[in-house]
């Protein structure tokens, strides 16, 4: 059974949402729910040109920041809700930091940010966090989730990919550097196609690799198995990049959606040659020099070896250190996982039984059975997706004939991002959608990963398409964009529920009267923990761990498909199977075990009860001040400060360490802050 | 600075402690000084008093009378034949090894692997005063026959392992839904306050957990607290189960109580997130289960009759012994639903035996069929069988025709399965409805598994038309827009 195959199931829940307030031109829940949508003869509004559109006029516009409140505020309006007013600059900056960089601010820049009010000082804060590194390591981690960005191939085996880290580190990089997304998209599908000497280029492909694969294979299974991997991928692609499963189209023309099993196979014909490979790419100049730092440290080690060698030993020795001078780290470059054609694939366990790992030609199968094959057939892409009479040749260019690069997946990748006859307009909505996802916690579309006649309708369909056009008009820069969004007042809004028109007529907040609060996820929580506590091991880059114990930042564990992260799995961390478009958010017992009994708020609270603790500070209520300013990033009030003292008071006296009683105390007080909901929610 | 506090101040009192820490005294004020509780009176008074608000595991009360409390689901993971367990099919011995005209070969997994009709491996005998078929592969269950309801006409929405187990666990062949046990948890509440309202076992041997893995019982879109526990197989069943070393009860209870105090404050500014109450109500959960869940799964106090009854001197059927002497002491505390995977992932780690299919069910026969009736066996003797219901059943079924191999297996059957009940409000010794001569699909009284949930929901007392939840402005229920209640087993 493959796991690819669950990529189907990755449907999110439909939703039938509320179109109060429906606009022209909006498809409403009705006709969502309309069966004639199943004869395809109504299309899903994601296939749909983008329109232009202008942001709705107001009566009274004093309360948006920019054109993207003009949406919203029009529906408020009218629905008869008024927003709420702008949360406390202390809630600002933790919403900012967490929200772009997965850690609250540090002290400096608490006093840096101390008055978020001016739209100057706001806007200064967010140029700030852009520019962080950090920046590229909390979007890359959304990505891998969509990405289904793993380590190991999974089965029953699940056998290591220790090269495929180059992928999460092209991801940071290309985020840092705010690479425009439709080249983006274009690196991860062809990269090598494309641009092969530019650094990052090849790495980008890992995306293509990082699907499940199995070690075991039957010669009965060897084809099955090669159209499974090429499934991975354009399933991947399509729910991705396109909000769009293709999968579904394997077996059978799509129920729901103008897709069909046709378009299914001439897309996965461009992977036709495509295979896993280990090859050298640029890398990060840390990753190099580190790597060889290693390499000549061994290579002393051999040099010793031979050195000390007997005759006996000498020649194996010397053997060993030829290999060894053979692998030397050089230009720049290390060896990677990444997709290419007309390479030397990874090894498998059935090489020596005569694996293939591809077939000259793509078919049309009939119901997905290798057995019923059809005519072969070549790359091309849904009717839908395709607009002002453009043919496939259109997106394909010229390459010499000596080339070992057939282009197919550079075609395919120009396709995906051409916003004027391609798929880039839904390319667009879709990453708009995320971005909107990751700063408010639901998307306009509810169902990130289906866009399709099955998933949700956005709530603003307008603000959508505009966001969208905005995205293209503007170079596909996702740094401009979410600078867009957080310098508008939707994103400033305060979380207070007790507004009496919005809690009443919108008690979900579709339509953000308010800014909804949720948990962080499990990558937050912990990188905050040791970022509060500094104990965060901030290096970037290069090999991860499976030490759930390490000090590096969260995005820095090795995936392994069968040996998840206790601590993160318990926080909700995902299966990495399939693409993840969002993650459960659950609230569980052993959540709270973990936080009364894990290691990490142990080592955590330890170290801050240690520094900042009663014993290097003036005063009691001193300390508890500075590391209440420290976790939570405000100032106790009175009443909590008393409450502190309190329970430090009383539990140095009835706690069982007779030794540091108060120390023992303040860490059982750091402890509670670090469990606390404010803590753990972004507010 | 001050001098530092590490002198030796146990005796101190805690006016003279304050004095020490440096003038914090005139902050704090006396009131709160003085008082043994907090006397913060400033905030409303329900605000710090412990588990004042909300408690979203509180027992309610069933729609109407129940006739079972509680519910122990063994999980036959990967689909059980129903032809070599309890649906004895004689025409398949006259079939053996002929073409099933007309058959899809589609229906299984393995399009291009399928054989003739393949008698069963395994002898049937009549067992009980009902003189149910049974397979020999049951020696210990078929004397319970007589107190089992058996459905032999039940069929499912998918062919595939995870949307199969997603069905049968959540009503729909699709990820994301709230599984039964989170369900029957949302509607009735934890009957034990010191235990999950809702708890999963899987496989202790290394074979994996089921596909789909925690989204099989997933609380989906209703609130956190109804999801599944899941019992890690090996140490403690629970990560982070004990207190940290040196840490009393007393001292954690003072920890939790600041903690709650934090977080009730916060929840004042915001009370209308409920999961900012659930989450403190999860702290509170996890502090009771640290003494309550090791009180309730330590066997070690059990007599040896009692562990032998179940198997658990029996190297092959000792871990499973183990679980379903477990799920008697959880359901015995008013643990509402108990769920034990039998087998791990899929092939052969489960009873997914599309191979050797006389191997893979005999093995795991082996491993479960003495702790099942040891189980039912005990539940009687302590009265709880009458309350309490045990279902028997997988994902599907799996087909008469064989899967080739050099030892033929089975293929997986969407069109017929069986699956039995006992216990609780069922009926004994009865089948219902009926599959075709040779177990291919089900024929009379087909049985949908929205039935079967809209079964089992009825037995706990629930109308599963009213057992609904108002997700993103749409009214969800475990059985869709289907379900019907099989009136024939019930007492």
């Amino acid at each position: 059974m493959s796991f690819s195959k669950l990529n189907v199931l990755l449907f999110g829940i439909v939703l039938t949402l509320s179109c109060l307030n429906a606009e022209p031109g909006e498809i409403t829940a009705n006709q969502f729910k309309d069966k004639s949508s199943k004869t395809g003869s109504s299309r899903s509004y994601a296939f749909q040109p983008l329109k232009p559109i202008q942001p709705p006029e107001l009566d009274n516009p004093i309360h948006a920041k920019n054109d993207l409140d003009r949406f919203i505020l029009k529906r408020l309006n009218g629905l008869g809700i008024i927003q709420n007013s702008f949360a406390s600059s202390s809630t600002l900056i933790r919403r900012a930091f967490l929200d772009l960089t997965g850690m609250p601010p540090g002290r400096n820049e608490l006093a840096m940010f101390d008055d978020l009010a001016s739209d100057r000082k706001w806007s200064e804060l967010i140029d700030h966090l852009l520019v962080s590194d950090h920046y590229g390591e909390r979007s890359a981690r959304y990505w891998m989730d969509i990405a289904r960005f793993a380590e190991s191939s999974g089965f029953e085996h699940d056998t290591d990919r220790p090269l495929a880290y180059h992928y999460r580190d092209f991801l940071i990089q290309a985020f840092n550097m705010d690479m425009p997304w439709d080249r983006m998209v274009r690196l991860q599908i062809a990269g090598d196609e494309l641009a092969p000497d530019e650094p990052l280029a090849r790495s980008a492909t890992g995306f293509l690799a990082a699907g499940v694969f199995p070690t075991q294979l039957t010669e009965a299974e060897f084809e099955q198995a090669r159209y499974d991997e090429l499934d991975d991928m354009v399933q991947t692609i399509g729910v991705a990049f396109l909000g769009f499963s293709f999968g579904c189209a394997r077996c059978h023309d799509h129920k729901f959606d103008p897709v069909t099993s046709r378009d299914y196979y001439r897309l996965a014909s461009a992977f036709v040659t495509t295979v896993k490979s280990e090859q050298r790419v640029n890398v990060h100049s840390d990753v190099f020099q580190k790597s060889f730092l290693q390499w000549e440290t061994k290579r002393l080690k051999l040099m010793k070896a031979v050195e000390t060698a007997n005759d006996d030993q000498l020649e194996s020795v010397n053997k060993k250190l030829a290999a060894h001078d053979k692998s030397k780290p050089a230009e720049g470059k290390l060896p990677a996982l990444i997709c290419s054609d007309g390479v030397k694939p990874l090894s498998h366990h059935a090489d020596g039984r005569g694996y293939p790992h591809f077939y000259p030609h793509v078919y049309f199968l009939k119901r997905g059975d290798v057995d019923q094959k059809g005519d072969a057939v070549s790359p091309g892409y849904p009717n839908a997706l395709k607009q002002n009479g453009k043919e496939e040749s259109h997106w394909v260019t010229k390459i010499s004939e000596n080339s070992r690069i057939p282009g197919r997946r550079a075609a395919l990748s120009r396709w995906l991002t051409d916003a004027n006859n391609g798929a880039g307009q839904l390319l667009a909505r879709v990453i708009v959608n995320r971005i909107w996802q990751q700063h408010f916690g639901t998307g306009l579309v509810a169902t990130p990963n289906n866009f399709g006649n099955q998933g949700a309708l956005p709530t603003h369909p307008h603000l959508l398409d505009w966001l969208a056009n905005d995205l293209i008009d503007h170079g596909w820069k996702l740094k401009r964009l979410h600078k867009l969004i957080m310098t508008s007042s939707v994103y400033r809004l305060s979380s207070n529920a007790g507004n009496p028109s919005g809690h009443s007529l919108d008690p979900e907040n579709n339509h953000h009267w308010r800014f909804s609060p949720r948990r962080l996820e499990a990558e937050a929580i912990r990188d905050s923990m040791l970022a509060v506590s500094g104990l965060l091991d901030r290096q970037m880059y290069g090999p991860g761990s499976l030490n759930e114990n390490m000090r590096r930042r969260s995005i820095y564990y090795t995936i392994k498909r069968s040996g998840l992260i206790p601590m993160m799995q318990v926080f909700d961390w995902p299966e990495h199977l399939g693409s993840i478009g969002k993650r459960t958010s659950t609230t569980t017992a052993p959540q709270a075990l973990s936080l009364m009994n894990g290691p990490l708020v142990e080592y955590c609270a330890d170290a801050i009860a240690k520094k900042y603790g009663p014993e290097n500070s003036e005063s009691l209520p001193h300390a508890i001040t500075v590391v209440w300013l420290r976790i939570l990033n405000r100032k106790p009030v009175d009443i909590e400060l008393q409450a502190s003292a309190d329970f430090i008071i009383r539990r140095a006296e009835t706690g069982i360490d007779k030794e540091q009683p108060l120390l023992s105390a303040f860490t059982e007080f750091c402890r509670a802050l670090l469990s606390s909901n404010e803590f753990l929610y972004l507010p | 600075m001050n001098p530092p506090f590490s002198v030796n101040t146990h005796s101190l009192t805690r006016r003279d402690m304050l004095k020490r820490c440096g003038g914090g005294a005139g902050i704090l004020g006396l009131a709160a000084l003085l008082s043994d509780e907090f006397g913060l009176v400033s905030l409303p008074a329900n605000t710090f008093r412990r588990g004042a608000s909300s408690q979203p595991l509180l027992a309610k009360p069933a729609h109407f009378q129940p006739s079972a409390k509680r519910v122990i689901w063994i999980f036959v993971n990967g689909g059980p034949s129903q032809v070599d367990t309890w649906d004895y099919k004689p025409r398949l011995e006259k079939y053996d090894g002929n073409t099933l005209e007309g058959f899809d070969k589609f229906t299984g997994f393995f399009a291009n692997q399928v054989g003739g009709i393949m008698k069963s491996p395994f002898h049937f005998t009549p067992r009980g005063q009902c003189g149910k078929m049974v397979s020999e592969i049951f020696p210990h269950l078929g004397r319970h026959v007589d107190r089992m309801a058996f459905i032999h006409s039940g069929f499912t929405e998918s062919n595939n392992h995870s949307p199969a187990l997603f069905m049968m666990n959540c009503g729909q062949a699709r990820m994301g839904l709230p599984s039964l046990g989170s369900w029957v948890s949302y509607g009735l509440g934890s009957g034990n306050r010191n235990l999950p309202g809702f708890v999963v076992m899987s496989d202790p041997k290394g074979r994996g957990l089921p596909k789909g893995h925690a989204s099989n019982w997933s609380a989906g879109f209703l609130p956190g607290p109804f999801q599944g526990t899941w019992f890690r197989p090996n140490g403690q069943p629970i990560q982070n189960l004990e207190r940290r070393q040196g840490v009393t009860a007393e001292d954690q209870r003072e920890n939790l109580d600041f903690l709650a105090k934090l977080n009730r404050a916060h929840l004042e500014n915001q009370p209308h997130e409920a999961e900012l109450n659930a989450r403190i109500e999860s702290f509170e959960l996890a502090f009771r289960m640290q003494v309550a869940a090791p009180e309730a799964l330590d066997l070690k106090h059990e007599p040896e009759s009692i562990r032998n009854l179940y198997g658990m001197d029996q190297q092959p059927c000792r871990h499973f012994a183990e679980q379903c002497l477990m799920a008697r002491r959880l359901v015995e505390r008013d643990v509402r639903f108990v769920q034990i995977y039998s087998g791990g992932n899929e092939n052969q780690k489960s009873w997914d035996g599309h191979s050797d299919i006389k191997g893979n069910h005999s093995g795991f026969a082996l491993e479960t069929d003495q702790p099942i009736a040891g189980l039912l066996t005990d539940l009687e003797n302590r009265g709880l069988l009458d309350e309490t219901l045990v279902v028997w059943g997988g994902e599907f079924g799996r087909l008469p025709v064989a899967q080739k191999a050099s030892k033929p297996g089975r293929d997986h059957n969407p069109h017929c399965f069986t699956t039995w009940l006992a216990g609780g409000g069922i009926k004994g010794g009865v089948s219902y409805g009926e599959s075709d001569e040779i177990g291919h699909k089900a024929e009379v009284n087909k049985v949908h598994v929205n039935d079967l949930h809209a079964t089992i929901l009825h037995l706990l007392g629930l109308d599963h038309e009213k057992l609904t939840y108002t997700y993103n402005s749409r009214k969800f229920r475990l059985t869709d827009v289907g379900g019907r209640v099989i009136q024939k087993i019930l007492l």
